[in-house]
């Protein structure tokens, strides 16, 4: 009950800020639904007034809320201020092609997902399981969809003759499904790997192989058992696919819901913004409710047995597992180095001028040198997203101690597109730098409170766990003493597979005026400036690319080789990890 | 690594969670109507067109759709302008000027709307009327208080508050379509079918696509096309694929970036009344010293824009106003304020992303600026979180792709609009007594070549004291498929298919 009047107050919250919107930003609605409908037209008074008066916004927003609240009660969500039909109908159609979108987003995440396991899988049945795979994930992940858009309409329109655009037939959603499927199919499958491989430390995978299953049916069963840990997570990720494809529908021109919010909350028309939210709630909260029954089906009877298995821990760390990390960060340090004594901000006529020795990564569209702006944004891509993440990571596990009251803020934040939490940021703080962090620590934070509440309740049904309060044990220092330490590793490489997306985020939110401004060099500015030439000089986008790419890859390998240390204790050497019992 | 022929694969994949993940998915995709309905099975003879802009508000009239409406040759004007910017008949045959206040228009005869009702006097101060009491009206109206009233059958009489030498000009707008009477409810106006153009639209699929037939009972010449199929798309890169590939025959507007990439026989220039302005803050600031306006004006190396940022497809600017007004080129010699030392004046320069050039422009004007000795900061943001604070000077320097010719083919209401004292854009918070009346002569003058000058001799006085620094007029790029002949290039982006246009 706890959990449904969670979601009942998220909603409402939700619904009450967005019905503020205009009244809290400092943009006039009429002035936005003026501009919504003509681009050039002289904002004259007489124009204003008349819009102001045509809609009704003189009652103030407060009388405005109730008429909108009454109406839904009697099923009617009102008409658009933009367009003066119904918004319902426009919406639903809206959701319908996102859904489907979403679906096949779907099939190409399930499919790349199960690449990326497969390497944890054969190293869990060789009987030496380890965590792979964090390399390709993690590269898959840091590829901004609105740039694997373009490559594959290039790609795939151009030389294969896919539609470049459209929503026609399922042919047309081959190259979207892929710009959405891979990076959200390089994401469940790290931490999908990272599950396997705990998994394959429990004791009954010993048991099973000398009872003679077959590896077939291990692997079945290991899969099997790590699932419910990340159902929420999936659900969340489909969600979002859901709403937050603003950039692939854009590049696509696909009618989906993402760009729909989107417009509505640019122009800030209320009645169409209200209900597009509200759709995309119910989305949220009916795959939540999927996710958790699916969840409680696949625990079965070991969640309130408290017989969850538990995991030995025991891993056999590659002497190598350093390689990785070190190899990441040389390669970032060495280009940081290299770039920081150059000048980013003087402008060549080299446009786009390709990698030479005197510009080692190319030019720019203005003729900037691109080595110097990569490794001038470095230390600022880096150490904000870092910061983010890590808050996200502290406000994630905090609330995911408290499932059930947090679970409805989860959904209601991951619901919305991200730039429609930056809209509502902007309107209530105004163009700042913060701004742009405090919105993508608002959109950050849910995935990591779900998985955090998954983990505790799992760990919570384990044997040694549940005698403790037995023992005399505290509740708090249950949760701080044994809990939250085994659990925090595990959130804490998901939160490292999310840093690019991080990075992104920030940079994503510049139309707004949050987050840095141009001509500060940035990853995700030069990423995005970048985008448009992708053809004519790819530089340009490889090159902060790549550095993306490096900082995940180090991220997720350092996160993994670390929690994955010996601790020495006396004569016996115990390899502690994550998911295992600390001692 | 491929899927098939591995054992672990095959088991991962047939696990039941993935059995059920991928139930789901196509679960999802069973789902009715999942894909928008797709264009005219019978394709031959019909144009594919890649529009920039979706629909901003179900394509009625009172909005920038009006354009889509005029671009498909499907709602119809009374009057449209000549490549000068004069009158010509249209679903009005002839005009005179009764008195001062009052004009007469003569309908033409035997034209039917696309539903069947006849285009009468009844019908005409039906459309008129709804214009004038739209919220807000369309913005060639904007100061204009214009009545409509029907004198007989195939006659109407247009009367405005003030004398206005301009109202066959207006009526060209393509916000003043003339629709049949049942196009008209609360709110807007509904297109479907309801036109008198060489082309009907039949139908409407939200932001997406919309498709239109040839009309056969036309009243003038019939379209040499069967028909229109309209796809919205926003991203540049995607509509230059598709007529890379093949899949459009005609494309709005592709960047400067992606122009390089298509075959150039494919691709073409029309120069556009649009001025890429600096416009610079004159009332308080570092450029409210004349001496400061003059040194920006004096940094701005126009060449290097256009050639640099626009890759030579645009045009450095000399005045406010460009080649798509050919007669400007004849502007009388200015005096230029000899320009101060701006070094260490700190100023703020913004722009915004919609045009993807600007911020392009911003960097290298920062530079320049910074050469000169200014030290810049740059704000740039999406156009509609950045206006309200360039209108109210909350920056010292602003770069601004302007329309210097709206809906009438005249300028002066831009420049009232930006450079009056009351004007309602004047974002260079601008205010000269002297500017002042030039722009009221203009405005008052008839149109023509005493109109032009009047123009001219305004847009001089406005640039000597250096109100805004014209940079470039840009160009936009229209790409057209093989084989596809008679597509307007219209500099007013009014025209673009047309009855003439037609496959060879």
């Amino acid at each position: 009950m706890r959990t449904t009047a969670s979601r009942l107050v998220a909603v409402a919250g939700v619904v009450l800020l967005v019905g503020m919107l205009p009244w809290l930003s400092n943009r006039d609605p009429a002035l936005s639904i003026l501009r919504a409908r003509s681009a050039e037209q002289e904002a004259t008074p007489e124009a204003l007034a008349a819009i102001r008066r045509d809609l009704g916004l003189d009652a103030g927003p407060l009388r405005m809320f109730w008429d909108w609240l009454t109406g839904i009660a009697s099923g009617n969500p009102g008409t658009s201020w933009n367009t003066g039909k119904p918004v319902l109908p426009g919406a639903l159609d809206a959701l319908t092609v996102s859904l489907t979108l979403m679906g096949f987003a779907m099939l190409v995440a399930v499919a790349t997902a199960a690449l990326v396991v497969l390497p944890s899988v054969r190293a869990g049945l060789r009987g030496t399981p380890k965590r792979t795979g964090g390399g390709v994930a993690a590269a898959l992940t840091s590829m901004p969809e609105f740039l694997l858009a373009s490559v594959l309409v290039l790609v795939g329109a151009v030389w294969l003759s896919f539609p470049a655009y459209g929503w026609n037939g399922p042919e047309y959603a081959v190259l979207p499904a892929l710009a959405l499927g891979l990076p959200a199919g390089g994401l469940i499958g790290r931490l999908l790997a990272d599950a396997i491989a705990v998994t394959f430390t429990e004791g009954w995978v010993i048991t099973w192989t000398v009872a003679g299953f077959s590896r077939r049916q291990i692997a079945g069963a290991v899969l099997r058992r790590a699932l419910p840990g990340l159902a929420s997570q999936i659900g969340l990720i489909m969600v979002a696919m859901t709403g937050g494809a603003v950039a692939v529908e854009k590049v696509f021109a696909i009618p989906g819901l993402g760009r729909t919010t989107l417009g509505d909350a640019q122009s800030q028309d209320l009645p169409a913004l209200q209900i597009d939210i509200i759709l995309l709630l119910a989305v949220s909260a009916v795959l939540g409710i999927t996710a958790e029954l699916a969840r409680r089906l696949l625990l079965g009877s070991a969640l309130h047995e408290k017989a969850m298995p538990i995991p030995s821990g025991v891993f056999h760390p590659s002497p190598r597992r350093w390689v990785v990390p070190i190899a990441a960060a040389s390669v970032l340090l060495i280009m940081v180095v290299a770039g920081l004594r150059r000048d980013g901000q003087a402008t060549t006529r080299e446009k786009f001028a390709a990698p030479s020795s005197a510009h080692p990564f190319g030019t720019d569209a203005s003729g900037r040198d691109l080595l110097a702006r990569v490794a001038d944004g470095a230390l600022r891509s880096i150490g904000l997203s870092l910061a983010v993440t890590f808050a996200a990571l502290v406000v994630g596990v905090l609330l995911g101690l408290i499932p059930r009251a947090s679970r409805g803020l989860v959904e209601v934040t991951n619901a919305a597109p991200p730039v429609v939490t930056g809209i509502l940021i902007a309107a209530i703080w105004g163009p700042s730098a913060g701004g742009a962090a405090v919105a993508v620590l608002i959109v950050t934070w849910a995935p990591l409170a779900a998985h955090t509440a998954a983990l505790v309740e799992e760990t919570r049904a384990r044997p040694y766990i549940s005698v403790l309060p037995t023992l005399g044990a505290g509740n708090a220092r249950i949760l701080f003493g044994s809990i939250v330490p085994s659990v925090v590793p595990v959130v804490l490489r998901h939160a490292m597979i999310r840093l690019p997306g991080v990075a992104l985020a920030l940079a994503a939110l510049g139309f707004l005026g949050l987050g840095p401004q141009p001509p500060t060099a940035d990853w995700g500015l030069i990423l995005s400036d970048g985008v448009a030439a992708v053809e004519r000089a790819p530089w340009v986008t490889a090159a902060p690319l790549a550095s993306l790419i490096a900082l995940a890859v180090l991220a997720v390998s350092l996160a993994g080789a670390t929690s994955g240390r010996v601790r020495k204790t006396g004569s016996v050497i115990e390899k502690v990890d994550a998911g295992g019992r600390s001692t | 690594m491929t899927i098939t022929g591995d054992p672990l694969t095959t088991t991962l994949l047939s696990t039941n969670v993935f059995r059920i993940a991928a139930l789901a998915s196509v679960g999802a995709l069973t789902l009715t109507g999942c894909f928008s309905s797709g264009a005219a099975d019978d394709t031959a003879d019909r144009a594919r067109v890649a529009m920039l802009q979706p629909p901003r508000s179900g394509l009625s009239q009172f909005s920038d759709d009006a354009f889509k409406l005029s671009r498909w040759s499907t709602a119809e004007t009374l009057v449209t302008l000549d490549d000068l910017g004069d009158a010509e008949p249209a679903l009005a045959t002839a005009w005179n000027r009764v008195d001062d206040r009052t004009w007469s228009f003569d309908l033409r005869p035997d034209v039917r709307f696309h539903n069947g009702a006849p285009l009468d006097s009844a019908a005409v101060v039906t459309a008129l009327t709804a214009a004038t009491t739209a919220a807000p009206k369309p913005r060639i109206l904007d100061g204009v208080e214009l009545t409509v009233t029907a004198t007989d059958d195939d006659t109407v009489e247009v009367s405005t508050a003030d004398i206005d030498p301009l109202v066959p000009q207006r009526l060209s707008s393509p916000q003043l379509a003339i629709l049949a009477p049942a196009a008209y409810s609360a709110g807007g106006s509904d297109p479907v079918g309801t036109g008198t153009g060489p082309f009907v639209l039949t139908a409407v699929n939200g932001t997406s696509s919309a498709t239109l037939d040839r009309n056969e009972n036309y009243w003038g010449e019939p379209a040499k096309l069967a028909g229109i199929d309209v796809d919205f798309v926003p991203d540049g890169t995607a509509r230059a694929a598709a007529l890379r590939n093949g899949t459009a025959d005609v494309v709005e507007a592709i960047p400067v970036s992606q122009a390089a990439n298509i075959d150039q026989s494919l691709v073409h220039e029309v120069p556009m009344p649009r001025t890429n302005t600096l416009y610079l803050n004159n009332s308080s600031g570092v450029f409210a010293d004349p001496a400061m306006r003059a040194a920006a004006r004096d940094s701005v190396d126009k060449d290097r824009l256009v050639e640099q940022v626009y890759e030579g497809r645009a045009d450095a600017a000399n005045g406010l106003l460009g080649p798509a007004l050919p007669w400007a080129a004849d502007r009388p010699a200015r005096t230029e304020t000899p320009a101060g030392d701006a070094t260490g004046k700190k100023i703020t320069l913004a722009t915004f992303t919609d045009r993807a050039e600007l911020p392009e422009v911003a960097v290298l004007l920062q530079q320049e600026l910074e050469a000169k000795g200014f030290v810049v900061e740059q704000v740039v943001r999406e156009y509609q979180f950045i206006e309200t604070d360039a209108l109210s000077g909350a920056f010292d320097a602003f770069i601004l792709s302007r329309a210097t010719v709206l809906d009438s083919g005249d300028p002066v209401a831009y420049m009232y609009s930006d450079f009056a004292c009351e004007g309602s854009f004047n974002i260079s918070q601008f205010c000269d007594p002297q500017v002042d009346a030039a722009l009221a002569d203009a405005s008052a003058t008839e149109p023509g070549d005493d109109r032009r000058a009047a123009i001219l001799a305004a847009e001089k006085l406005i640039l000597e004291k250096d109100a805004a620094v014209p940079m470039l007029h840009e160009r936009v790029i229209q790409g057209e498929s093989e084989g596809l002949t008679g597509v307007a290039r219209d500099p007013r982006e009014r025209t673009l298919i047309t009855n003439q246009t037609a496959f060879e």
